[in-house]
């Protein structure tokens, strides 16, 4: 297969949701969704084969980034990195979202690429899904008997895999618990490289007490994992040394990576605790 | 559909054309409007030298779009930057800086100065290598080219 042309495939460019929903209700899982198209043409030039592509840029009004201090954080479908970068509410309520979205891609990329697209992805290396994953929220899911709604906590079902049914498509992420401390970090060797290991986190205080936390990692499951065991020993504690070594230890037993061209299981399985408990001293700094 | 007619505006001229869905953008650039100077790098999205600029001056890579998508685009590329016979200052400094060693990677990184300093017209050398991680080049080692946005930097903004 060649990075410079793409297989054949027929172009369905709605107008409308109705219509996107329409599409997919006849083609099923013979259509693919695309958004900003950044990650879909690269597997259509490795091989992929689509043989109905159903692009979004003509419908309007999916590309909403719209927060509210009491509803939360609405991202449209077509909302790109670019304007999560640009967003101050979403620096300042939602940084680990906004951190995983300066690093993801490139800023080439970035101004075409969806925070929605790379859930749909469900790549267990996904930069933003680690963000989303620890901030919590519902994937909004339109098909032809209406919306419906699934939790983050249940969307990904296995290995690139989603609870979205081939007839409908996402067309919004919604996070409405308040932001809470957050933060994301992840390892690559390059900027713009795929991650070898990602974290995020967010943690509920109250002073020095944490009440409750959403530890997300990616790269060491087939989908993108909570870190529950963690979660449980740092939840109604202050967060000390001492803590933060138990829960670095407690991921070290959990996790079951695999060797990939980016990283080995051993080294993953190495620091993946000290790459959480580094992201859980960035959202307290 | 399996072909789309469209119409991109590029570089200040219409162009109307009936498009195979399935070409990017950088196809029809280079081979249907005969306008070779936006290169074909790697095809998947990280070497940035098929980097053009479009509406309001976001920088796009022309290898991962298609080009069916992008009716009433207004695109730009490097050989669009100059005016009247007279160079861009990206363009300018781009020379009295020596940022071009082989060139292949030029007009990316060029369209990609263009759109840096179209949302921030003096960034810190900070703000531009970040600006910059899209673009790959082999030859120079970034700091010409670093220089030499700065330098279009302050050009443009003595020119306002």
């Amino acid at each position: 297969m060649s990075s410079r042309i793409l297989p054949e495939f027929e172009l369905l460019m709605p107008q409308s949701v109705p219509e996107a929903v329409e599409i997919l209700a006849k083609y099923k899982d013979q259509a693919a969704v695309m958004a900003g198209g950044t990650d879909l043409l690269v597997l259509m030039k490795a091989g992929v084969k689509v043989p109905y592509v159903v692009g979004l840029s003509e419908v309007s009004g999916l590309d909403y980034l719209i927060y509210d201090p009491v509803e939360g954080l609405r991202i449209g479908a077509m909302a790109t990195l670019a304007q999560i970068v640009d967003n101050e509410n979403v620096k300042k309520n939602y940084p680990a979202l906004w951190q995983s979205a300066c690093v993801n891609g490139t800023p080439q990329t970035r101004n075409r690429a969806t925070v929605v697209g790379n859930i749909l992805r469900a790549s267990p290396a996904g930069d933003c899904c680690a963000a989303v994953l620890a901030l919590g929220g519902t994937v909004v899911l339109q098909g032809t008997a209406g919306k419906r709604e699934v939790n983050i906590d249940n969307f990904w079902t296995g290995y690139r895999q989603t609870a979205r049914q081939p007839f409908e498509f996402a067309v919004e992420y919604k996070i409405t618990a308040k932001g809470g401390q957050s933060a994301f970090k992840r390892m690559t060797r390059a900027d713009q490289d795929l991650s070898k290991l990602n974290a995020a986190v967010s943690l509920n205080m109250a002073g020095n007490v944490c009440q409750g936390a959403r530890l997300a990692m990616g790269c060491v499951a087939p989908t993108l994992v909570r870190m529950k065991k963690a979660e449980e020993i740092i939840k109604g504690k202050e967060i000390t040394e001492a803590v933060l070594k138990d829960v670095e230890a407690a991921v070290k037993a959990d996790v079951t990576p695999i060797d990939d061209v980016r990283s080995s299981a051993w080294y993953r399985k190495e620091v993946a605790g000290v790459l959480l408990k580094r992201t859980i001293e960035k959202a307290l700094a | 559909m399996k072909t789309r007619s469209i119409t991109l505006y590029v570089n200040g001229e219409a162009y109307s054309l009936n498009v195979a869905v399935n070409r990017t953008l950088l196809q029809v650039l280079r081979e249907d409007l005969g306008m070779p100077e936006t290169k074909y790098g790697c095809g998947t999205g990280e070497c940035g030298a098929c980097t053009v600029v479009v509406d309001g001056g976001k920088s796009i890579l022309a290898c991962l779009t298609l080009a069916a998508t992008m009716d009433g685009a207004k695109i730009t590329t490097a050989a669009g930057l100059e005016k009247d016979g007279n160079l861009h200052p990206v363009q300018e400094a781009f020379i009295s800086e020596h940022a071009v060693q082989c060139g292949y990677c030029t007009p990316g990184m060029v369209m990609k100065s263009v759109s840096i300093l179209a949302k921030n017209p003096k960034p810190t050398e900070e703000e531009i290598r970040r600006e910059l991680e899209g673009n790959i080049c082999r030859c120079t080692g970034y700091v010409k080219i670093v220089q030499a946005i700065q330098k279009a930097s302050e050009t443009m903004a003595s020119t306002r």
